[in-house]
C-alpha cells in the first residue's frame, strides 16, 4: 500500500513535473530577454523626423530600427556584441540633420546609421558620414542624385562611398507612376504641383518627363510652399485647366488637404503621388475627398511578403504605440544590414571589432546579401538597393490598396 | 506532501484481514475502508497522471516544421531583355521582334499565363504561345512579336517600358508588371521609328 501511494505520488509528481516543463519550453519559445549578453555595445544611429508633421513616418522607422536591434540582440545575431539604437530627431530639416550627423560621429560606439527620411536631409549628411567612413543607410530616400551623382540622367557617378539605401529611386518611381497614369488609368491631361523640395520637386520632374514622352499633356504646373495648408489659390487653377489628374510631388501633410481642396474648388480629379504620400495620414487629411486617390510606393504589397508578415507580428508584439508606417519594413532591413556587415567584421576579426571598424563596415555592406522583410537586400555599385519593386495603391474603404505592382529588371 | 495526492494511512498497508473484534479495530472500517478507498484512488490517479503525462508529451512532441509556403510567384520570377529584331520594316502592318529571358529562382515551376504590354497602337504575341512553363530554378526564351497597328498611338521614347505578364504557381494567380529598363527602351523606341517610318517625323 506504501509502494503504491509513493507510486502514485511519484507520477503525479512527474505529470506535474512534464506540466512545467512543457509550459516551460512554450515560454522560451515566446518569451526571452530583449538584449544580449554581449561584451561589446554597438550603437545603430537613427536620424529622421520624430516631431512634426512627418513624425508618423519617422516614429515608424525609429521603432523598426529598435526591433531589429532587439530581434539581433534576442538571438545573439553577432556573438558578442550587443546593439543599440541612439535616435535623434531631424524635424525634416536639413540643417538638424547635418547637426546630428555631426553628434553621431563623435559617438565612437557608433558603427551604422539609418536615415533619413528626406532625400533633402539626406543630402545634407552624406559628405559628414562618409568624412568619418561611418556608414549610412536610408530607407526612404529616393533622389537619384544621392547614389548615382547628379548628372545621374546623363553619367551615373556614386559620390559617397558610405551611402547606402533600401528604397528604390525616383529615376523609377516617377516615370512608374506616369506609365500606369497614361496606359491604365487612361488620363492624358495632367497638372503638375510640387513643393520645391528636393524629393519633391524630383519625383516631379521625373513624372512629367515620362508623362510627355508616353504622348500625355502637361496643362500647368505649380509650386507650393509646404509651410502653407491654404492652397485655394493653386485648387482653383487646377480646375481651370481642364486637367484630368493631378501630379504631386511631395508629403502627405501637404497632399491631404491639396486633394481636399482641389476637390472643393470642383475638380473632381484623383491626386497622384509618391511615396511620401503614401501613410494613413494622407486619407485622414483628405478625408471622403482622397478617395480614388493614388500613390506609388517602393517594394512589395506587405501581404505578399511572409516576411513581412513575421515582421508584423514581431512589431506588434513589441507594443509600439506608432505604426510602422510605409518605411518600417526598409528601415528594419536597413538595420539589418548594418547588423549583418558588423557581424561579417567581427567574424574576420576573430570575434572582435576591429580599430578600424567603421570603415571595415563600409566595405563589407557592399557584399551584405539577405532575405529581408522586403525581399532580399544587397546593393549595387551605386549603393542603390538590387530589389527595385514598386507598387500602385488607391484609397478605397478607409485604407490604402493595391492597384499594381512592378518591377525592374532592367 | 505538497497537496498532491493520498494521505499516508497509519500503520500497515497490507492487504486487509478480516476485522478482529477488539475495541479498536471495531473502529477499523472506519480507517480500513477509507484505506481501500485511498488506495483505488491511488491507481485511478496513477492512471489519469500517466495518461496526461502521455498527452502532455504526444502534444508537445518536438514536430518538424512545416515547409514553408511558396513565394507569390511574381517574387520568383524575372524577365530580362536580350535583344531586338526588326524582322520586316516595308510590311503593311511593320512587324519586329525581340526576346526575352523568363527566369525563376526557386524550385517551383511558374506557368506564365499571358504577356501583354499597354501601349495603344501595338499587339503582341509571343512564341511559344501563352499559357507557357518555366520549370523551377530555370529560364526559357521567349520570342515577343510586336505588331504596330496605328503608329499614331504608339509611344515614341517612353522611358522605362513595362510588360505586364500574369503568372501562376502552387501559390497564387499574380498579374505584376516588368520594367526591362533604358536599353529595351532604346531599342523599342528605335523599332518603332523604323516601323512608323515617316509618321514619326
Amino acid at each position: 500500500m506504501r509502494q503504491r501511494s509513493l507510486i502514485a505520488i511519484t507520477a503525479a509528481l512527474a505529470a506535474g513535473a512534464l506540466t512545467l516543463t512543457a509550459c516551460g519550453s512554450r515560454d522560451d519559445n515566446g518569451g526571452g530577454s530583449d538584449s544580449g549578453n554581449g561584451d561589446t555595445t554597438v550603437v545603430i544611429g537613427v536620424d529622421a523626423p520624430l516631431t512634426g508633421d512627418l513624425s508618423a513616418l519617422g516614429l515608424g522607422i525609429k521603432n523598426s530600427v529598435d526591433l531589429a536591434t532587439k530581434i539581433a540582440n534576442k538571438e545573439k545575431h553577432v556573438e558578442g556584441v550587443t546593439f543599440k539604437i541612439e535616435a535623434l530627431d531631424d524635424q525634416g530639416q536639413a540643417s538638424v540633420g547635418q547637426q546630428n550627423a555631426t553628434k553621431l560621429v563623435a559617438n565612437k560606439d557608433v558603427l551604422g546609421v539609418v536615415g533619413p527620411l528626406n532625400s533633402s536631409v539626406g543630402e545634407s549628411m552624406q559628405k559628414v558620414f562618409d568624412s568619418a567612413k561611418l556608414v549610412e543607410v536610408s530607407p526612404a530616400n529616393t533622389n537619384p542624385a544621392l547614389t548615382q551623382g547628379v548628372n545621374w540622367a546623363k553619367e551615373k557617378k556614386r559620390p559617397y562611398k558610405s551611402y547606402f539605401r533600401t528604397a528604390t529611386t525616383d529615376a523609377i518611381q516617377g516615370p512608374f507612376a506616369a506609365q500606369y497614369v497614361f496606359n491604365e488609368a487612361k488620363k492624358k491631361k495632367v497638372f503638375v504641383i510640387d513643393d520645391k523640395k528636393t524629393y519633391g520637386a524630383g519625383l516631379a520632374a521625373t513624372f512629367t518627363e515620362e508623362f510627355k514622352k508616353l504622348g500625355g499633356q502637361v496643362v500647368g504646373t505649380e509650386h507650393i510652399n509646404p509651410e502653407s495648408k491654404d492652397f485655394s489659390a493653386v485648387a482653383t487653377k487646377v480646375k481651370n485647366s481642364g486637367a484630368d489628374v493631378v501630379y504631386y510631388g511631395g508629403e502627405y501633410p501637404q497632399a491631404g488637404p491639396l486633394s481636399k481642396q482641389i476637390k472643393e474648388a470642383g475638380a473632381k480629379i484623383p491626386l497622384v503621388g509618391g511615396d511620401g504620400i503614401y501613410s494613413a495620414d494622407f486619407i485622414k487629411l483628405s478625408g471622403a475627398a482622397g478617395v480614388g486617390d493614388l500613390a506609388t510606393s517602393v517594394g512589395a504589397p506587405v501581404e505578399t511578403l511572409p516576411s513581412a508578415k513575421e515582421f508584423v507580428a514581431n512589431y506588434k508584439a513589441e507594443g509600439y504605440k506608432e505604426a510602422y508606417e510605409a518605411y518600417g519594413g526598409y528601415s528594419y532591413d536597413s538595420a539589418w544590414a548594418i547588423i549583418e556587415a558588423v557581424k561579417k567584421v567581427v567574424e574576420d576579426n576573430d570575434g572582435k571589432l576591429p580599430d578600424d571598424a567603421r570603415a571595415k563596415v563600409v566595405d563589407a555592406m557592399q557584399n551584405v546579401s539577405f532575405d529581408g522583410v522586403t525581399g532580399k537586400v544587397s546593393f549595387d555599385e551605386f549603393g542603390d538597393a538590387t530589389n527595385k519593386q514598386l507598387t500602385v495603391y488607391t484609397v478605397k474603404g478607409g485604407d490604402w490598396a493595391t492597384v499594381k505592382s512592378g518591377t525592374f529588371t532592367g | 506532501m505538497s497537496g498532491i495526492g493520498p494521505v499516508e494511512p497509519d500503520g500497515d498497508t497490507r492487504p486487509l484481514d478480516p476485522p478482529p473484534l477488539t475495541p479498536r479495530l471495531r473502529s477499523g472500517p472506519a480507517i480500513r475502508l477509507p484505506g481501500r478507498h485511498r488506495s483505488t484512488t491511488a491507481a485511478a490517479f496513477l492512471a489519469v497522471a500517466v495518461l496526461a503525462a502521455g498527452t502532455l508529451l504526444y502534444l508537445t512532441r518536438p514536430r518538424p516544421a512545416p515547409p514553408p509556403e511558396p513565394r507569390f510567384p511574381s517574387q520568383t520570377t524575372s524577365f530580362r531583355y536580350l535583344y531586338m529584331q526588326v524582322r520586316d520594316a516595308n510590311a503593311t502592318l511593320p512587324e519586329f521582334e525581340f526576346t526575352i529571358q523568363a527566369l525563376t529562382e526557386s524550385g517551383a515551376p511558374v506557368t506564365v499565363l499571358s504577356i501583354s504590354q499597354p501601349y495603344a497602337g501595338l499587339s503582341l504575341t509571343s512564341g511559344p504561345a501563352t499559357p507557357l512553363r518555366v520549370k523551377g530554378d530555370g529560364s526559357r526564351k521567349i520570342v515577343m512579336t510586336v505588331r504596330v497597328t496605328e503608329c499614331g498611338k504608339v509611344p515614341r521614347n517612353a522611358g522605362l517600358p513595362f510588360l505586364d505578364v500574369t503568372l501562376r504557381n502552387t501559390r497564387a494567380k499574380e498579374a505584376h508588371s516588368y520594367i526591362l529598363g533604358a536599353r529595351y527602351a532604346r531599342d523599342l523606341s528605335t523599332a518603332l521609328e523604323v516601323a512608323c517610318g515617316n509618321e514619326f517625323r
